[in-house]
């Protein structure tokens, strides 16, 4: 282990002599790029394997990383890069393999729905093909089986199904020894994911009793309410999984709390796309946070992310003030900001902006 | 320089913007292919050179293996390495070409060329007093600055300059003028020092020490290519840069005439001070574009290879607003440089100027 790491700190060091960069062997990637992209170093490929039809929104893609992945725990993500028209696109999705699948075949699934106006999901759906090469990151997140036997409910809605089919393929398999209860709902009947899936675990796996609700079928929404809750036994008792649309989330919430169940019990992961500000475009200013600078401060009208930088005290570093010279370029990591001269807007993900120039439209995080 | 009114500049602004805002829009695909393919010709060259190198002592290999190691130097410093750094890839959002982490393959440090380059020589370009690039500090080419007796032997500064371009170009901030006038002190300087320290350690170490020594039986022949790889990139990369500004129409600017400037007003600098040259697409290639040094300095971040596209777009509004639009050859551009170099070595004269200011 000391060995490895010695030799890692060495190899760093001749790659900044050498190659200036930390990561010597990444200097190959281009080289590795036109041979084969599986010799990626600058992140971990994975190939496209296979692509399926779920439902008519809904794809899986079964990738197969390289070899060097560590691997992942149920209920987990990761972040895959692709690129659209020339540009790096980060987005953050849940597998919905189970781990087993992973360690015996050396393959992952990510189930994938297409989002209206989503740039990423659409051009997976309609550009993706099998053959092809993504890069992916470790995985993150902990929504996670508990780590003793405790009955369970799930509360899923649409895409939200994904992690949660991780989770029950990995807790069938063990098998997970308490009553576990998937509340899953849907638009449409049509809009069910892996319900072939869903029926064969309920099949084999006697502890898991699957209700799917469909939420837009009827005159009348029908959404989550008290009466399904009470058809779940023992539900104070239970460690409660929430992953669906913010609606639900919340929904589910108020319920969960007024039933006096505690937070600890219950865990949430966020499913929705990255709500853009309920503003209107013309409402400018919005929370800045520094993250390196454990900063947040409120801003309003046209300042620009460098102006509100410095009222706040901190000194970025910057040049021409006018966006011509990158001075002052950082890491935004979440929030869509204004380009003050072209008057665009920027996408909410993670992506490098020019302090100058940049407004923030809504709550924005920098890494500065 | 020509005077436009307010009216005019807000146009001549308005005209480039313009300009700029089409390209903007249409960046994408084919400007990734692009950069990903020079990266990628980079490595093939560099890995290419150093490979070829131990067996320079058959006197071809010698020759073959020390121009592509000194072009593969060319490609990265000029056409990757600047142009990055000028954030024309950022918004590509692969950290590989990222303006902010880019190191390049020179004894100047990133931080410190974004410094002096992108900031203080794009921003007040040819103000003199302002744009300390403006003669490197160690040149007059203006009569703007008082003649001094040592500048009657500039021209061998400037041989001297080209030779060791990369350590001129590494040390340019530390500002030795200023130190000598006492206007900054040595230890102010101190943090440069050290990072320009680890920096020049680092490449000096590379081709003089560790690739030498890799191959110790033949050391000599591999330092030899080495310092001459580093020698072609230093006076082609000089070269380059010195027709982008000291050409004989390049105009210089007065501290004064600049105060408050309008975007407009910036624009008409950038198109007045810096110099074209012409050539095939190799050339272009390999001066990073900075052939195009007009449309480099009216668009710093737009990406480099869009520059021979947008030159036409940039002649006609020239051609509107009557600007002159500065280009040549190489040759004929790189002889007014060399007549300039020589012309303000010697004291102000009476103007019968072959070269004007």
């Amino acid at each position: 282990m000391l060995a490895k790491m010695n030799q890692t700190r060495a190899m760093h060091w001749l790659g900044r002599q050498l190659l200036n960069r930390s990561n010597p062997a990444s200097y190959f990637d281009p080289l590795a790029e036109a041979i084969n992209p599986m010799w990626i170093q600058a992140y971990t490929p994975a190939r496209v394997e296979r692509i399926l039809v779920e439902t008519h929104d809904t794809k899986t893609f079964v990738l197969r990383p390289a070899s060097r992945w560590s691997g992942f725990r149920a209920g987990q993500h990761v972040n895959i890069c692709v690129d659209i028209d020339g540009v790096r696109r980060q987005r953050t999705f849940s597998l919905s393999s189970s781990p087993l699948l992973w360690q015996n075949d050396g393959v992952v699934t990510l189930t994938i729905k297409r989002l209206p106006g989503g740039l990423v999901t659409n051009w997976l759906h309609d550009q993706l093909e099998e053959g092809a090469v993504l890069g992916l990151t470790e995985a993150f997140g902990d929504f996670l089986i508990p780590a003793m036997p405790k009955p369970v409910l799930f509360i899923a809605g649409g895409s939200g199904i994904t992690p949660i089919l991780s989770l029950l393929e990995t807790m069938a398999a063990e098998p997970f020894r308490a009553p576990v209860t998937l509340l899953y709902f849907v638009r449409t009947q049509e809009d069910v994911i892996a319900s072939e899936k869903l029926e064969a675990l309920a099949a084999r796996y006697s502890a898991l009793s699957v209700r799917i609700i469909c939420t837009h079928e009827t005159d009348e929404p029908r959404y989550l309410n008290d009466a399904d809750l009470d058809s779940v036994p023992g539900l104070k008792a239970r460690e409660v999984y929430l992953c669906g649309p913010g609606g639900l989330m919340d929904l589910a919430n108020d319920l969960l709390y007024q039933r006096g169940l505690g937070e600890e019990q219950i865990h949430c992961t966020f499913f929705a796309p990255p709500v853009s500000s309920p503003l209107g475009d013309e409402t400018l200013g919005g929370e800045v946070s520094f993250a390196r600078a454990d900063l947040n401060v409120d801003s309003s009208g046209d300042a620009t992310l460098l102006e509100i930088a410095e009222a706040a005290g901190l000194k970025p570093q910057y040049g021409c003030r006018m966006g011509i010279c990158h001075q002052c370029s950082c890491r935004k990591t979440s929030g869509t900001v204004i380009n003050r001269l072209t008057g665009k807007a920027s996408g909410p993900g993670e992506e490098s902006v020019q302090l100058c120039i940049s407004v923030p439209r809504g709550p924005v995080t920098l890494e500065a | 320089m020509i005077k436009l009114d307010e009216q005019q500049l807000n146009e001549l602004q308005k005209d480039l913007d313009a300009v700029r805002d089409e390209v903007l829009a249409d960046l994408g695909e084919r400007d990734a292919r692009y950069i990903r393919k020079i990266v990628r010709l980079h490595r093939a060259l560099e890995v290419g050179g150093r490979v070829m190198m131990p067996f320079g002592f058959i006197p071809p290999v010698f020759v073959a293996a020390t121009a592509t190691l000194g072009v593969a130097k060319i490609l990265e410093n000029m056409e990757i390495g600047h142009n990055v750094m000028h954030g024309q890839y950022d918004w590509m959002n692969d950290p590989t070409l990222n303006s902010q982490t880019y190191e390049w393959d020179t004894v100047c440090t990133s931080e410190s060329w974004r410094r002096t380059h992108n900031y203080e020589h794009h921003t007040y370009t040819n103000i003199i007093g302002k744009d300390r690039d403006y003669g490197y500090a160690v040149l007059r080419l203006s009569d703007d600055e008082p003649w001094k007796p040592w500048h009657t032997l500039q021209f061998i500064n400037y041989i001297l300059l080209s030779v060791f371009f990369q350590w001129g170009v590494g040390l340019h901030e530390l500002e030795t003028e200023k130190l000598r006038r006492r206007e900054i002190s040595w230890r102010e300087k101190l943090p440069f020092l050290k990072d320009f320290v680890r920096k020049g350690g680092r490449q000096a170490f590379k081709d003089y020490v560790f690739f030498p020594l890799l191959t110790l039986p033949v050391a000599p022949i591999v330092l030899a290519g080495n310092v001459g790889a580093n020698l072609i990139r230093n006076l082609w990369a000089s070269t380059v840069i010195f027709c982008g500004h000291f050409t004989q129409d390049a105009e210089t600017f007065t501290e004064r005439e600049c105060e408050g400037e309008s975007k407009g007003h910036w624009y008409l600098r950038q198109l007045t001070g810096s110099s074209n040259f012409t050539g095939g697409r190799w050339l272009h290639i390999l001066s990073g574009h900075l052939s195009y040094q007009v449309e480099h300095h009216v668009f710093p971040d737009l990406p480099a290879h869009r520059y021979p596209e947008i030159s036409e777009r940039v002649q006609e509004i020239c051609r509107k607003h009557g600007i002159h639009y500065n280009t040549g050859s190489f040759l004929s551009q790189y002889q007014t440089v060399l007549k300039r170099v020589l012309h303000y070595s010697l004291p102000e004269r009476p103007a019968r100027s072959s070269v004007n200011a």
